[in-house]
C-alpha cells in the first residue's frame, strides 16, 4: 500500500518507517488548519471507539456515517425522482418496484468500492486516477465527470423551480432560496457541519413516504410485486429509456468521485470500513425507501389512466391533488425541492474535490475561505452557472431532463472500469484489494450498464431491428 | 535523521497543543502535505489500453447517440 512513509521512503531512500529524513522544505510536513480540524474529528471516533457497550457503538455509527447516507439520498435527486414518478404513473405498481430496489443493491457493490479505495489511500478519486493511470485518462475522465456534473445541476435547478413553482414562488427567488441554503451549509468551513446539515436536509427525501401513504396503496400488489417481479412491462422503446432513467437515478460517475472525497476528507481510515460499508447500506436502504415509495406515490394516476409523459414536478403535485388533498400535494412539491438541493450541494461539492485533486490545489471543506480559494470558487461557479441556466427564458431544457440520467448510465462503464482496477491493484490497496465474489459482482454491473447502453442505442439508431427483437 | 514529530511543523496560527492533536489522532499519509507525494504511475497493458480505448469509443458514440435523439426530438 502507498502509505505516506512508503512514498517519502521511495523518494528518498530507503529508509526506517519511524522516522523522516529532513532534506530540504519539501520533506518539512506542514501541519495545517485543515489538519486540525480533521483530527478534532477523528479524537471523538477514538474516544467512542474505545467504549464497550451499544450506546458506544451507536454513537460511533453517528460518527462515521455521513458520505454514504448523502451520496445515497443525493442521487435521490431532481431528474430521479421524476423518474421514478414517471414510473409509478406509467407502470402502476409491478416489476419497476424490485427492480428498483435492485439498481440500489447495484449502488451499495458499487459505491462500498469507493469506501475502501479512499480509506486506503486517503485520496480522492479524481487524483487516484491522474496519479497512476496518467493526465491522458485522467482528464477523459474529468470531462466525462465535467459535463454529467452540469447537465444535473441544471436538472437540480429545474426541480427546485418546478417544485417551488407550485406554491407560486418566482423562478429567481426559487433559485435563490436553493443557493442560500447551499452557502449556509459551506459557511461553517467545517466538514462535520456541512455534513450534519446536509444530512438534515436529506433526511427530508423521506417525505415521499408519507405521501404514498396517503395513496393507500395496495401492501398485497406490493408485495406481490417484489416475489414476482409482476406485471412485467411491455419491451418497447418507452419501457427501455425508464429503465435506463431508473438505472441511472441511482448508479452515476458523480457518486464514485463523491464518495471517496467525502470519505477522505471526513479523515476516515481502514479501521472504520465496516462502518463505512454500514454507512453505504443505510443510505441505499433510505434512498429505496423514498424511491419505492414514490413509485407508489404517483401509481393512482397509471390506475386513473391519465397520461403523465413530459410532466414535471409541479405537474405531478397538481395531478396528485384531487387524490391526497392539498397538503400531499404540497409534500410532494417540497420533496422535490428538496431533491433539487441536496443534489445541487453534493453535486457542486464533487466537482470541486475533483477539480482540487486534479490540479492539487486545497480542497476540503474544512478550508477556511482565505485557504480554500479555488474550491469554493469552483463549487459557486459550477452552482450559479447552473443556476443562471435555469432562469433563461426559451431554453428547451426539457431534454436535459429526459435525458441526463442516460447519459449518466452510458458514462458509468468507463467510470467503473478505472474504479474496478483501482481497488485491485495490490499496490494501491494492499490486503484491501477486492475479493472475488466483490469483482463478479462488479463485472455484473459493468455489463448490465454496457448492454441497457448498447440497447438504447439500437433503439434509437435502427428502430426497426428493436422492434424485431420485441420491443415496438 | 530526526525522528517523526521533529520533523513537523505549523502553520502560523496553530499552536504545540494543535500539533500534538495532529500527531496523536492522524495517520500520516493523512496530513495535507503528505498528499504533495504522487502515487507511481502505473504502466497499462495491452489489454487493459484495449478495453480503456474500447469503452472510450463506446461512449463517444453514444453520446452521439443522444444528440442525435435530442435533434430528431426537437424537430
Amino acid at each position: 500500500m502507498y502509505t505516506y512513509a512508503n512514498l517519502l521512503a521511495m523518494s528518498v531512500g530507503s529508509q526506517p518507517p519511524q522516522t523522516i529524513r529532513v532534506a530540504g522544505e519539501d520533506e518539512v510536513v506542514v501541519i495545517t488548519h485543515e489538519d486540525v480540524d480533521r483530527a478534532q474529528d477523528r479524537v471523538r471516533v477514538s474516544a467512542a471507539r474505545a467504549q464497550r457497550g451499544f450506546f458506544s457503538n451507536a454513537r460511533l455509527l453517528w460518527l462515521l456515517v455521513g458520505p454514504g447516507v448523502l451520496v445515497m439520498l443525493g442521487e435521490n435527486d431532481g431528474p430521479s425522482m421524476l423518474s421514478y414518478a414517471a414510473t409509478g404513473a406509467k407502470f402502476g405498481i409491478g416489476f419497476f418496484i424490485p427492480f428498483v430496489a435492485l439498481t440500489f443493491c447495484m449502488a451499495i457493490v458499487v459505491q462500498e468500492m469507493t469506501v475502501r479505495l479512499g480509506a486506503a489511500t486517503h485520496r480522492g478519486h479524481a487524483e487516484l486516477i491522474f496519479d497512476r493511470f496518467g493526465p491522458f485518462w485522467g482528464w477523459f475522465s474529468m470531462i466525462d465527470l465535467a459535463i454529467g456534473n452540469f447537465l444535473t445541476l441544471i436538472t437540480e435547478f429545474i426541480a427546485i423551480r418546478a417544485g417551488l413553482g407550485f406554491f407560486g414562488v418566482p423562478p429567481w427567488m426559487a433559485v435563490l432560496i436553493a443557493l442560500v441554503i447551499l452557502y449556509s451549509a459551506l459557511m461553517s468551513h467545517r466538514y462535520w457541519t456541512w455534513e450534519r446539515i446536509t444530512l438534515a436536509a436529506a433526511a427530508f427525501n423521506l417525505v415521499f413516504i408519507p405521501v404514498a401513504l396517503m395513496t393507500h396503496p395496495s401492501w398485497h400488489s406490493v408485495g406481490h410485486s417484489f416475489i414476482t417481479w409482476q406485471p412485467l412491462p411491455g419491451f418497447n422503446k418507452d419501457t427501455l429509456l425508464i429503465v435506463l432513467a431508473d438505472i441511472g437515478a441511482t448508479v452515476t460517475p458523480w457518486m464514485l468521485f463523491f464518495q471517496q472525497s467525502a470519505t477522505v476528507d471526513k479523515g476516515l481510515t481502514t479501521k472504520d470500513i465496516h462502518f463505512g460499508r454500514i454507512d453505504t447500506v443505510l443510505g441505499a436502504a433510505l434512498a429505496t425507501a423514498a424511491a419505492v415509495a414514490t413509485i407508489l406515490a404517483t401509481a393512482p394516476l397509471f390506475a386513473h389512466q391519465m397520461t403523465a409523459d413530459n410532466f414535471q414536478a409541479a405537474e405531478f403535485a397538481q395531478a396528485l391533488q384531487p387524490i391526497i388533498g392539498r397538503f400531499g400535494a404540497s409534500l410532494f412539491a417540497l420533496g422535490m425541492v428538496e431533491a433539487g438541493i441536496v443534489a445541487s450541494i453534493t453535486i457542486s461539492t464533487s466537482s470541486a474535490y475533483a477539480f482540487g485533486e486534479v490540479t492539487h490545489k486545497p480542497h476540503s471543506l474544512n478550508l477556511p475561505i482565505s485557504q480554500g480559494k479555488s474550491f469554493y470558487s469552483v463549487l459557486t461557479l459550477c452552482a450559479v452557472a447552473a443556476a443562471g441556466i435555469v432562469l433563461i427564458p426559451g431554453l428547451p431544457l426539457v431534454y436535459v431532463v429526459l435525458l441526463v440520467n442516460v447519459v449518466a448510465v452510458l458514462a458509468m462503464p468507463p467510470a467503473l472500469v478505472f474504479l474496478f482496477m483501482l481497488v485491485n491493484d495490490k499496490e494501491v490497496m494492499g490486503d484491501l484489494v477486492s475479493p472475488l465474489w466483490a469483482n463478479v459482482l462488479a463485472g455484473g454491473v459493468v455489463f448490465l450498464l454496457t448492454a441497457a447502453g448498447v440497447l438504447f442505442g439500437i433503439s434509437v439508431i435502427a428502430p426497426n431491428i428493436f422492434a424485431a427483437l420485441g420491443g415496438r | 535523521m530526526v525522528r517523526k514529530d521533529e520533523a513537523l511543523r505549523s502553520s502560523p496560527g496553530l499552536s504545540n497543543a494543535d500539533r500534538s492533536l495532529v500527531l496523536s489522532s492522524l495517520e500520516h499519509d493523512q496530513l495535507v502535505r503528505a498528499k504533495k507525494h504522487l502515487i507511481p504511475r502505473r504502466h497499462l497493458k495491452g489489454p487493459e489500453l484495449a478495453v480503456l480505448w474500447g469503452l472510450r469509443i463506446y461512449l463517444v458514440f453514444m453520446m452521439a447517440v443522444v444528440v442525435y435523439q435530442v435533434w430528431t426530438a426537437a424537430r
